[in-house]
């Protein structure tokens, strides 16, 4: 009887160390790039709700999310969980943020797929050149399995990052920016999730009535012409172009400054180009994983701001001149 | 608990611990419950005395932060530069500022008494060292750099931005916009009153 009993349990064990060698060398099978495709319409597509945590600067907060694709139309709900309570109501590519505390309402327009994800790679990207992208393992997250993906830069000039998808539903649960130490920058990762489940009206509207919050339109950049100029970097770091140049009014400033966008294919760099000389602005600066330096060069300001290493905006900046 | 521990875990709930040891005490805090529980009292504290309301279930959802840090060494993806210029490692002048700024960015307005007092950008600087050594308050980047910023954010959306968080950051500083723009409303409007009360 002992013995049937054993049988039977090591036929389990095997048959589950099978499938999960089946479906671990199924996950290896599939190409990275068909991993980031997959990606790419699950966060189009995929209705969720669940708990994100976000930790940065070795600080960790939660939020609750809730999104659905209806008729090609996105509907979020963004709550942050301590603080202030800020809600993000987003309707297509209106988005209200709510500061309850306030009693004010941002009215923001914002044309990608999600707030989450709006900025994950895509399989467009030239890797291979500046960046190798690959699968490292499987791993548990938010209990679901899932494929690590790796995208690993060159060089020191751009940031990595690490990107977990769900097995199923290639659904990133997870999500790192790392930096140049190999450490993770920011993350965002699903405590909790629920996939693809039906999302009721209800867990969409606003937490408040907003009636008699004020309400704040964000002020729109005159974006004048796409320009011809002269400036240009003499040391631009290796896989970098330029793919836009531009004259721009920013609200609140009388004179368009040029701005000039320098991508390596993944990584983007502004440079803003104003008349100026104010030797205190020199220097660097961060907000998050994004990075500035500020350059006085011939009188003009010269500003490079980008979600990448110091060292490169810097270069970027510090490099720029007349041709 | 050692007092020591006790400190430790203000420090980072104040978000004044060091990366290497803030990573350090998470690890722990994920092993420890009596650390998870301490952090939270901690937490409840500051909002206490921000005079914050309190959030439903944040005990279970702090604990849950906790276990969820995901501490796996980054091996994988370890990759050192190859010829970065020397001056990559040269301490950077403005980082402390910048660094306060995004300490608070995106979620963590909780600790921005100065903006959610509508004081203005000099104010705000000066509360940092006056009042309320308990959190810190940001200085701010200067309204120029903010465009910059917000701009870059939208053109790298338009053409398929990279930094996950990049919208949330231009979110944070939109909304550092929006409480410059209630202080000059309220100044305008006493400035009204005044020339109505003038005789």
């Amino acid at each position: 009887m002992q013995s049937s009993y054993f049988r039977v349990l090591l036929w389990s064990v095997l048959i589950a160390a099978q499938f999960c060698a089946g479906a671990s060398a199924m996950a290896d099978r599939v190409d990275p790039s068909d991993w980031l495709n997959r990606m790419g319409a699950a966060v189009q597509m995929t209705s969720y709700e669940g708990t994100v945590i976000r930790i940065q600067d070795g600080k960790a907060e939660a939020l609750k999310v809730v999104h659905t694709v209806s008729d090609g139309v996105i509907h979020e709900k963004v709550v942050a969980q301590e603080g202030n309570g800020l809600e993000i109501i987003r309707i297509g590519n209106e988005v209200h943020c709510i500061l309850p505390d306030r009693k004010s309402v941002l009215v923001e327009e914002w044309d990608d797929q999600s707030t989450l994800f709006s900025t994950l790679p895509s399989s467009e990207v030239r890797f291979g050149s500046e960046y190798d992208v690959s699968i490292v393992r499987e791993d548990r997250v938010a209990g679901r399995q899932t494929i690590l993906l790796a995208i690993r830069p060159h060089d020191g000039y751009r940031y990595g990052h690490r990107i977990w998808l769900d097995i199923e539903t290639a659904f990133p649960l997870q999500t790192q920016l790392i930096g140049e130490d190999g450490e993770a920058i920011e993350q965002v990762k699903f405590a909790e999730i629920s996939l693809n489940k039906e999302i009721q009206a209800a867990a969409l509207a606003p937490s408040y009535s907003t009636e008699n919050f004020r309400w704040f339109n964000q002020p729109s950049r005159h974006v004048s012409h796409e320009l011809e100029t002269e400036w240009h970097s003499r040391n631009l770091p290796q896989g970098f172009r330029a793919v836009l140049v531009q004259g721009e009014k920013l609200p609140g400033n009388e004179k368009a400054v040029t701005h000039i966008v320098y991508s390596d294919g993944l990584a983007n760099v502004s440079v803003f180009i104003a008349p100026g000389d104010d030797q205190s602005a020199e220097g660097p600066s961060r907000v998050g994983g994004s990075n500035s330096y500020n350059a006085i060069i011939d009188g003009h300001r010269v500003t490079a701001v980008g979600e990448v290493p110091a060292i490169t905006v810097e270069q970027i900046a510090t490099t720029m001149g007349l041709r | 608990m050692n007092d020591a521990i006790r400190m430790q875990i203000s420090a980072f709930v104040d978000g004044e611990l060091p990366d290497a040891e803030a990573d350090l005490l998470l690890r722990r805090m994920s092993q420890d419950a009596e650390l998870r529980h301490k952090a939270a009292e901690y937490l409840e504290i500051g909002r206490a005395l921000r005079g914050e309301s309190n959030v439903k279930g944040i005990d279970r959802l702090l604990e849950r932060i906790a276990s969820e840090i995901d501490d796996k060494p980054l091996v994988d993806v370890v990759v050192k530069p190859e010829s970065v210029p020397a001056r990559a490692m040269r301490p950077l002048v403005g980082v402390a500022v910048a660094a306060s700024v995004a300490m608070i960015a995106i979620f963590g307005m909780q600790i921005t008494p100065g903006i959610d007092d509508e004081v203005t950008s000099e104010s705000a600087v000066v509360a940092e060292s006056a009042e309320d050594p308990g959190y810190t308050v940001p200085q701010q980047i200067d309204d120029q750099l903010r465009q910059y910023y917000l701009s870059h954010g939208a053109s790298s959306s338009e053409l398929g931005a990279n930094g996950m968080n990049a919208r949330l950051v231009t979110l944070r500083l939109s909304e550092e916009r929006l409480s410059e723009e209630e202080v000059e409303d309220s100044n305008e409007a006493d400035e009204s009153a005044d020339e109505l009360q003038q005789p």
